[in-house]
């Protein structure tokens, strides 16, 4: 079927001289793949290939009382065992690398199983087959301990502790509270007055990625002390400087090839193979291969994580939505992997793309003895987008309104203020409606096909963020003692009330905007600007959206120089504040990795490696925000 | 690692299993369980005899031996009425090397051609030339086979329907053979099976029952329908639960029966 472009849309916002989209053009590698040149990792095929296994919990979570491989290293072809001690540093999360929560997993475990197949032991032998013999030679003594699989179950006070590093089973967000928290308005007032409260609940399961080549590495040694490392992963450097942070040594000693994934989706990301591999090749001086078998990746390779959302909404009965709360669990699984990472991500999206002046969100990144989750395309968004979606259908339903006009009625239009405090642009959900409903014939109202993104938004409140309502709830390990109920509000002894247009230092309605590292769009901030200047979108109010362009185009403040200073648009926070200070997440020492408990003191090696500078994000190129890609339309 | 013992007849390497040795056949289930490291068995016995691949048609019977393939079946006429089963296993690579003795033992949701097989009547010849029927036989699914022998069946009157998620190659959610046998007009003696429904390939004799005597219409069969799952324990797997797959069997048993299936 032909593709049909609409360039008639937003046709003076566009350059019309693009090079690749809206052209037919080869894929770069499939003139291999359909040949079947390309090389895979599983490809490099060495001379005295030997060949890992992993000794795997049968349990979802189990003290390890004690491991006989006596047996198992008798076996015919077994060159090495792998135990945890042979880690050199046997603890990781996977976000360190950008210092973004504690390190929480061990590479194989020691003394406790957390999820059914966590590794526990690795060998090495002369073929696959050795190494599957000798793995089932190997006998551990568990002794089994209760386990939660369910999300709210974990946040019970009954519950028992999945993840030593993180004991309320939930994590910690900017040291402060067991949930992400978004505060934007005022629900609870909203509510009362809205004629309609629709309330519903969403479950998501976990999906596995499923690629065509099951997630691996081959490992060999290099001349000059390095290894090289032939991979599949989807994220070279990533993988990199994870194995070099667990095996403690400089990444100058890491060559790693990959670039032919065979199937990622999110799924080869975690970096587990890598490590593992190259680890094999410096205990054997051998090239080691570890890859996993089917089932292996079933059982456990990191899925999308299952997430449950419920949503209540406070809707007028002419459609309007004036009020929205969430309440969302994210299934880490046992570790956090990138789940923290996700919730931050989601509560960024909400109230999904919709103008709704009050909006609040609990979102919680909850452990369980299940599968560590991982990414998988748009982790974070599809799940509660599907909640999001389904939710106003409901909406749609009690106020018996067309599901397509109430979204045209709701839809953010540029300028309007979302609730993460910038200005919305690029908005294009009333045009996509539109042409949906065309399409598809679905009979809409002259009044909805008059509408458009690019008036009526940002127009009095529309452009500003409102008076919000704070609360305290939910502090790091409160649940555990009281039973809080998780959603917004609930438990909440005090209120906190922020001024309309300003920011605070409260994580919930918004911080300092941006890493001072980072430019800012100054135009787009939702924060009171300087005393003096107006705010941007700060037009009569009127209460309808009216045919003429948007007033928020207003000129960008001027960009700042080069350095940390922060533009003259911004206004920092008062010192004193009504809510107690936590230093930045950014800026705070990461607290020591907990020691496992009774473990044997290994030898004190010299100082661990440790990067010069820490782990930079972001990329300069003159002109360009190293984060916000906002060039899309101009 | 398994070793190989090959031996000349079917006799021999009856009296040479052990409790930790596999028979080979096509080794479509076995070599997965080779490469998968399965330690519950070290010894692979096989029988290259070419006896067990015969086809032999016997009065209204017809007997199979035990090592012909699915690809064997698809290209005998003799067999045309199981063409549909055999069509159903695998893909191209698989119907090569998979037999219908194996299909036997295949683990659920496995076992298409044995659904068949159970709705014609199969009965299973041994090793040591003792014969059971079929559906005794997969209570235990123990010894060698040498064959199974099946009914001929006359015109339309053997139906068989797999339902998959993934066409052409899905493992079943549920399968369904008859054999309906007519007399004077009337349905009588008919076989009714189910294949990856319950734990192994069974007959549905509340449907049968039900059936007796009755028409081949809406009407007719609406007694069947309603027992359409009387006496079973569907399953869960990750394909469908037990739940689905009884929701949906009187909806594809009415179209296998009404001759609806497309």
């Amino acid at each position: 079927m032909a593709v049909e472009f609409r360039k008639d849309l937003f046709a003076d916002e566009r350059d019309d001289d693009l090079n690749e989209i809206g052209q037919p053009i080869i894929r770069q590698d499939i003139l291999g793949h359909v040949t079947g040149r390309s090389p895979f990792y599983d490809d490099h095929l060495y001379d005295g290939l030997l060949f890992m296994r992993c000794v795997r919990s049968p349990h979802h979570h189990a003290r390890i009382r004690s491991v006989d491989a006596a047996a198992a290293e008798r076996m015919p072809g077994v060159i090495r065992l792998i135990r945890p001690q042979d880690v050199p540093v046997n603890l990781n999360t996977l976000l360190s690398l950008i210092s973004f929560g504690r390190d929480d997993e061990p590479l194989l475990a020691e003394h406790r199983v957390a999820y059914k197949g966590e590794p526990v032991m690795a060998i090495i032998a002369t073929s696959d087959r050795a190494a599957l013999d000798a793995v089932a030679r190997v006998r551990v003594d568990y002794e089994e301990l209760p386990h939660v699989l369910d999300v709210e179950d974990a946040l019970k006070p009954e519950a028992p502790v999945v993840n030593e590093t993180y004991p309320n089973n939930t994590f910690d967000y900017h040291d402060r509270y067991d949930h992400q928290k978004l505060r934007f308005g005022d629900v609870e007032a909203a509510f009362a007055q809205a004629d309609h409260i629709v309330e519903g609940e969403y479950q998501m399961s976990p999906i596995e990625q499923a690629p065509i080549e099951t997630c691996g590495a081959i490992a060999a040694p290099e001349t000059n002390d390095r290894y090289v490392c032939h991979t599949s992963t989807q994220a070279l450097f990533f993988s990199l400087g994870t194995t070099a942070k667990l095996l403690d040594m400089p990444s100058s000693r890491l060559h790693f090839i990959g670039g032919t994934v065979g199937g990622g989706f999110g799924g080869k990301v975690d970096s587990h193979h890598e490590p593992m591999a190259v680890l094999g090749a410096m205990l054997t001086g051998k090239p080691v291969k570890y890859m996993w078998d089917r089932a292996e990746e079933m059982q456990v390779g990191a899925p999308r994580g299952g997430e449950r959302w419920r949503l209540k909404d406070g809707v007028m009965r002419d459609g309007r939505i004036i009020a929205r709360a969430f309440t969302g669990f994210f299934d880490a699984g046992a570790y956090t992997r990138l789940s923290s990472y996700a919730v931050q991500k989601a509560t960024g999206h909400l109230p999904g793309p919709y103008m709704i002046p009050n909006v609040a969100s609990n979102v919680y990144c909850v452990y369980t003895n299940r599968t560590p989750s991982t990414a998988m395309r748009g982790f974070g968004i599809t799940a509660v987008d599907f909640a999001i979606e389904c939710h106003m259908d409901k909406a749609a339903e009690t106020v018996g309104m067309d599901p397509i006009e109430l979204r045209i009625l709701n839809a953010y239009r540029d300028g309007d203020m979302k609730a993460h405090r910038r200005a919305a642009k690029n908005c294009a959900l009333i045009e996509s409606c539109q042409v949906v409903a065309q399409k598809s014939g679905w009979p809409l109202s002259a009044e909805a096909m008059a509408q458009s993104s690019l008036f009526g938004g940002g127009i009095g409140e529309r452009g500003v963020i409102p008076e919000t309502v704070t609360d305290q709830a939910g502090q790091i390990g409160e649940r555990k003692r009281s039973g809080l109920a998780p959603e917004p509000f609930a438990g909440a002894t005090a209120r906190g009330h922020v001024p309309a247009g300003t920011a605070t230092d409260h994580p919930a309605t918004g911080n300092a905007p941006q890493r001072e590292d980072m430019e800012i769009e100054a135009e787009r901030l939702g924060f009171k600007v300087t005393r003096g200047a107006s705010a941007p979108g700060q037009t009569p109010a009127s209460p309808m959206p009216q045919p003429q362009p948007a007033a928020t185009v207003a000129p960008a403040a001027p960009r700042p120089g080069a350095g940390p200073a922060m533009p003259p648009a911004y206004t920092a926070p008062a010192p004193a504040s009504q809510q107690p200070v936590a230093p930045p997440a950014s800026t705070r020492p990461q607290p020591t990795p907990p020691t496992p408990p009774a473990a044997p003191a290994p030898a004190p090696a010299a100082e661990p490696y440790k990067p010069e500078q820490p782990f930079q994000r972001g990329v300069k190129r003159p002109g360009v925000s190293r984060f916000i890609s906002g060039s899309r339309r101009r | 690692m398994p070793s190989v013992a090959t031996y000349a007849t079917l006799a021999e390497a009856a009296s040479a299993m052990t409790p930790t040795s596999r028979f080979l056949a096509g080794g479509t289930l076995v070599m997965r369980d080779v490469n998968y490291g399965d330690q519950g068995f070290d010894r692979i016995v096989r029988v290259p005899d070419p006896a067990l691949k015969a086809i032999t048609p016997d009065s209204g019977r017809i007997s199979i031996g035990a090592g012909v393939t699915m690809a064997g079946i698809l290209a005998s006429r003799d067999l045309d009425f199981l063409w549909p089963a055999a069509r159903a296993v695998g893909g191209p690579a698989i119907r090569s090397m998979a037999t219908v003795g194996g299909n036997l033992f295949a683990p659920h949701p496995y076992g298409d051609l044995t659904t068949a097989l159970l709705a014609l009547d199969g009965v299973v010849h041994l090793s040591d030339s003792g014969q059971v029927p079929l559906d005794q036989f997969l209570v235990n699914r123990a010894g060698l086979v040498r064959s199974v022998s099946v009914i001929r069946p006359a015109g339309d009157a053997f139906r068989f329907h797999k339902v998959s998620r993934v066409k052409p190659k899905g493992a079943s959610v549920l399968t369904i053979a008859a054999w309906l046998n007519r007399s004077a007009g009337r349905l009588s003696n008919v076989r009714i099976a189910y294949g990856a429904f319950a734990a192994t390939p069974v007959r549905v004799t509340a449907v049968e029952r039900a059936l007796e005597g009755a028409s081949l219409d809406q009407a007719g069969i609406a007694p069947a329908l309603q027992a359409a799952t009387d006496g079973l324990a569907p399953v869960d797997d990750a394909l469908a639960s037990g739940w689905y797959r009884a929701e949906i069997a009187p909806v594809y048993l009415r179209r296998v029966l009404l001759g609806e299936v497309r």
